[in-house]
C-alpha cells in the first residue's frame, strides 16, 4: 500500500514523454480521430479505453507512424517524442520504431524460431556483441513476458506452434528485446488466461521503472489495476483524460460515466 | 443427321425432363412441397441427369467405335493386288476414306445422284477428274476395288449413322421415362442427383489419371523396344552421340542430357535472380498503380511464341555474344551457344518466376509486416528476414515449375544452342538438349522400327522420370518448411 502512494506521488514529478496536439486522422473519407491532446508522461502506464471502432487501435499506431503503411491513412496534427516532432520530415520512421516499441492485438509471431522471435530486434538493431550475450538478452525477455519456463527446452521449434496466448506473450518478449523507450500495447491480454494476464500486468509495472506503456484494453478491472493515467475514447474523441483513480471514481464527462459502469460499449 | 442436331435433340430431352421432373413431383405433392423428402428442382435435375447421361456417353463411345468397326468390314474388299510398290495397306485405306469424302461433296452439290452413283464404275469412269471438280484431290489412279471400297465404305457409314441416331435418342428417352416415372413424394432426388454427381467427379478425374498412365505405357513400351535393340549399358553409360543413318550408331544419353542440365542451369540462373527480385519490388516497393502496369507489362513476356524466342536469340542475342563476349575472350566463334539459350530462356522463365512468387509474397499476412516494422526493422530487412522466409515454400515451387519449363523446352534450344550433342564446359559452345534431339529422331528418315528412331521414347522416358524427381523433390522441400512454419 506504501507503494501505491508512492507512484501516485511520481505522476506528477515524470516528464513528458509524448505530447500530440490536434491529431487528425483519416482513412481515406473516413475521419477516424478527432482533434486529440495528449501528454503521456514518462515512467507511467497510461491506458486508452473506449468502445470497439473509436479509434485506440488508430491513435496508438500514429505515436510509432505504423500508419505509415497504410496507403489511405492520414495523419494531421503534431506530435512530439522528447520534444522532437516524429512526424518531421528527417525523422526517419524505422529508428522512431526502434524507440516505441508495439505489441499489436493480434498475436503475430514471425515464421522463425522462438529463439529467433526474440533476438529479431537486438539483431537488428546491433544491441549485443556476442553470441553469450544474446541468449541472456532472449532469455530475460521471456522471463518477463513470463513464458521462459514453458518453452525453455523448445527454443528452437517455431514460433507459429505455439498457443495463441503463448504467441502473444511471445511477442511481447520480441518487442521488450529491443529495449524501447516507450512500449504500446494493443490489448495484449484479449487471448489470455488470468494466470498470464497477471503475469502480464506484474510485466506492465516492471516495465513501468524503465519505459512509458500505453495499454489499450477494455477491462476496466485492468485499466483500474495497471495504468496510472486512463484516456477514454469515443467515437474517434479524447472524451476524457485523466488520474486513473478520478476517471474511475469521479468522472466529469457523462459518457465516460456511462462507458465505465457499462451503459454504452 | 448431323452430329449438331443430335447433340441438340439430347439437350432438349434434357431440359424437357428438368422441367417436366419439376412439375411431376410438384404434382406428386400434392401442392404442399414440403411433403417432398428432395426439393422439385433436384427431382428435375435427376430426370435431367438421367436423360443426358447416358445417351452422351453412348454417343462418344460409338463416334469412337465407328471408324474401327466399318474399317474392318472395308477393309476385306482390298486385295493384295490393289496395294501399290511400297505403299502400305493404311495408305490404301486413307485413300478410301478420301475417295468417300469425295463421293460425298460431289453427291452434296448435286453433280451426282445416289442412283447414279449406285451405277457408276472405277473402270468406265474417270472417277479421279470427277473428284478434282469438286477440288478433291487423289495421288493415283482409282482402281475399281477402292472405288467399290470407297462405296461400301459410304454406304456403311450412312447405316451406321442412322443407328446411332436412333439408338441414342432411344437411350436419352428411355432415361428419361424410367427416372420421371420413379418420381414420388418419398424418392430421395437429392441423394441420387449428388450421387450422379459424384459419380461424374470421379470418372472425370479418372480420365487425367489414366491419361497419364497412358502416356507413360506407351512411353514405356517403346523404350523396351528401343533397349531390345539396343544395349542399356550403352544408352546410359556411353559418353557419344552420333547416330549413323546405316546403323552402328552411339546413342549415348550423356552428352543430351548435359546440355539439358547446362542450358537449364544458366537460364534459371538469370531468370531466378531477375525474377525474384522484380517480384520484390513489385509486391513491397512499388505503388499499387505502377504495379497495376508493370504487372502484365512482365507477363506479357509469358505470352510471346518460343518460336519468336528463337529468332531473338538467333538473329540478335547470339551474334551479340558471340562479338563482344566469346570472340574477344578466345572462347570460340560460334553464334550458337549454350550461353545465347540460357540467356534468353532465362527471358522467357522471369514471369513464371516473378508472377508466381509476387502473388506468393502477396499472400504473406500484412500482420508479419506490421510486426517487423514495429520493431523498427527497414524495409529491406523485413523482406529478407520475414517475407522470403514465409514466402518460401511457395517460391520454391515457382522456381522448380520454372525449371521444368526449361528442361522441356526445344524451339529456343534448336535455334540458340545449335543441334550439335557435345560435353563440353565452355558456355560459348553450340550443344543441343534432350528435346531437340527427341523432335530431330523421330522426324529423322530412318525406319520407324530403327533403334535411331526409337531412342526418342528411351529419351522422353528419362525427361518423364527427371522431372517427376524435381516435382518430388518440390514436393519433400515444400512440405518440410509447411511444417516448420504452420
Ligand atoms: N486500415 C483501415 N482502413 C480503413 N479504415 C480503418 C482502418 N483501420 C481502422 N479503420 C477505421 O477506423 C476506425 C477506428 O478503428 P480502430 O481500429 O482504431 O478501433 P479500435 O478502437 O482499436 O477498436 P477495437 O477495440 O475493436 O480494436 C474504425 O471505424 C475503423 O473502421
Ligand atoms: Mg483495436
Amino acid at each position: 500500500m506504501n507503494d501505491m502512494r508512492l507512484t501516485e506521488k511520481s505522476v506528477e514529478a515524470n516528464d513528458t514523454k509524448i505530447s500530440a496536439r490536434g491529431v487528425q486522422v483519416y482513412y481515406g473519407d473516413t475521419h477516424a480521430i478527432k482533434d486529440v491532446d495528449v501528454d503521456i508522461a514518462d515512467q507511467t502506464v497510461t491506458a486508452f479505453i473506449g468502445p470497439s471502432g473509436c479509434g485506440k487501435s488508430t491513435f496508438l499506431r500514429c505515436l510509432n507512424r505504423m500508419n505509415d503503411t497504410i496507403d489511405v491513412c492520414r495523419v494531421e496534427g503534431n506530435i512530439k517524442l522528447d520534444g522532437d516532432d516524429i512526424y518531421d520530415k528527417r525523422v526517419d520512421p524505422v529508428q522512431l520504431r526502434a524507440k516505441v516499441g508495439m505489441v499489436f492485438q493480434k498475436p503475430n509471431p514471425f515464421p522463425k524460431s522462438i529463439y529467433d522471435n526474440v533476438a529479431y530486434g537486438p539483431r537488428i538493431h546491433g544491441l549485443t556483441r556476442s553470441k553469450a550475450e544474446l541468449d541472456e538478452v532472449v532469455e530475460k525477455s521471456l522471463r518477463r513476458a513470463a513464458l521462459w519456463n514453458e518453452v525453455k527446452d523448445r527454443l528452437q521449434a517455431p514460433g507459429t506452434g505455439l498457443s495463441g496466448g503463448q504467441q502473444q506473450r511471445l511477442c511481447i518478449a520480441r518487442a521488450v528485446a529491443t529495449s524501447p523507450e516507450v512500449l504500446l500495447m494493443d490489448e495484449p491480454c484479449s487471448a489470455l488466461d488470468p494466470i498470464a494476464t497477471a503475469q502480464v500486468e506484474e510485466l506492465i509495472d516492471e516495465l513501468r521503472s524503465r519505459f512509458a506503456v500505453i495499454i489499450v484494453t477494455h477491462s476496466m478491472q485492468q485499466a483500474a489495476r495497471v495504468s496510472q493515467r486512463t484516456a477514454f475514447f469515443h467515437l474517434g474523441n479524447l472524451v476524457e483524460f485523466g488520474e486513473t483513480g478520478q476517471i474511475f471514481t469521479n468522472p466529469s464527462d457523462p459518457r465516460t460515466e456511462s462507458y465505465i459502469t457499462g451503459r454504452i460499449g | 443427321m448431323t452430329f449438331g442436331v443430335l447433340l441438340l435433340i439430347i439437350v432438349a430431352i434434357a431440359a424437357a425432363g428438368y422441367v417436366l421432373g419439376r412439375q411431376r413431383a410438384r404434382n406428386a405433392s400434392g401442392g404442399d412441397t414440403r411433403r417432398l423428402h428432395s426439393l422439385t428442382g433436384y427431382h428435375g435435375q435427376s430426370v435431367m441427369l438421367f436423360s443426358a447421361v447416358p445417351a452422351l456417353l453412348l454417343l462418344g463411345l460409338w463416334l469412337l467405335l465407328q471408324p474401327m468397326l466399318i474399317e474392318n468390314r472395308v477393309a476385306g474388299m482390298i486385295q493384295p493386288g490393289d496395294i501399290p510398290e511400297g505403299g502400305s495397306a493404311e495408305l490404301v485405306m486413307s485413300d478410301v476414306r478420301r475417295v468417300a469424302d469425295g463421293l460425298d461433296l460431289v453427291v452434296a452439290q448435286g453433280a451426282l445422284n445416289e442412283s447414279d452413283l449406285a451405277a457408276m464404275r472405277a473402270d468406265l469412269t474417270n472417277v479421279r477428274s470427277r473428284l478434282a471438280e469438286v477440288g478433291v484431290a487423289v495421288g493415283s489412279e482409282i482402281s475399281p476395288n477402292v472405288f467399290q471400297a470407297a462405296k461400301e465404305y459410304r454406304r456403311l457409314d450412312t447405316r451406321f449413322g442412322t443407328a446411332m441416331t436412333i439408338a441414342v435418342i432411344a437411350v436419352a428417352l428411355a432415361g428419361f421415362a424410367l427416372s420421371l416415372r420413379r418420381i414420388t413424394p418419398e424418392y430421395r432426388a437429392r441423394n441420387v442427383s449428388e450421387g450422379f454427381v459424384l459419380t461424374l467427379f470421379i470418372a472425370s478425374s479418372l480420365v487425367a489419371i489414366l491419361t497419364t498412365f497412358g502416356i507413360v505405357a506407351s512411353l514405356l513400351v517403346e523404350s523396351v523396344h528401343f533397349f531390345q535393340l539396343y544395349p542399356a549399358k550403352d544408352f546410359f553409360l556411353s559418353l557419344t552421340w552420333n547416330p549413323q543413318f546405316r546403323g552402328g550408331s552411339d546413342l549415348g544419353i550423356w552428352p543430351l542430357l548435359w546440355g539439358t542440365l547446362y542450358v537449364s542451369f544458366v537460364a534459371l540462373l538469370f531468370a531466378v535472380p531477375v525474377g525474384l527480385m522484380s517480384a520484390i519490388y513489385l509486391s513491397e516497393y512499388a505503388s499499387k498503380r505502377l504495379r497495376s502496369l508493370a504487372k502484365p507489362a512482365i507477363e506479357i513476356l509469358a505470352g510471346i511464341p518460343t518460336i519468336v524466342y528463337g529468332l531473338f536469340a538467333l538473329v540478335t542475342v547470339g551474334p551479340f555474344l558471340r562479338d563482344y563476349f566469346a570472340q574477344p575472350m578466345g572462347l570460340g566463334s560460334s553464334s550458337s551457344s549454350v550461353m545465347t539459350a540460357g540467356l534468353v530462356m532465362g527471358i522467357m522463365l522471369i514471369p513464371f518466376v516473378s508472377s508466381l512468387s509476387d502473388d506468393i509474397i502477396n499472400a504473406v499476412p500484412q500482420s508479419l509486416r506490421d510486426g517487423s516494422y514495429g520493431l523498427g526493422a527497414t524495409q529491406s530487412e523485413t523482406v529478407r528476414q520475414v517475407i522470403l522466409p514465409a514466402a518460401l515454400p511457395g517460391i520454391v515451387g515457382a522456381i522448380l515449375l520454372a525449371a521444368s519449363r526449361a528442361i522441356g523446352e526445344t524451339m529456343i534450344v534448336v535455334m540458340g544452342a545449335g543441334a550439335a550433342a557435345k560435353l563440353d564446359i565452355n558456355p560459348f559452345e553450340a550443344m543441343t538438349t534432350i528435346t531437340v534431339k527427341i523432335v530431330s529422331q523421330l522426324t529423322g528418315d530412318t525406319e520407324f522400327a530403327s533403334p535411331e528412331t526409337l531412342v526418342a521414347f528411351a529419351l522422353g522416358m528419362c525427361l518423364f522420370v527427371f522431372t517427376l524427381g524435381l516435382n518430388i523433390v518440390a514436393l519433400y522441400v515444400v512440405r518440410k518448411y509447411r511444417e516448420q512454419y504452420e
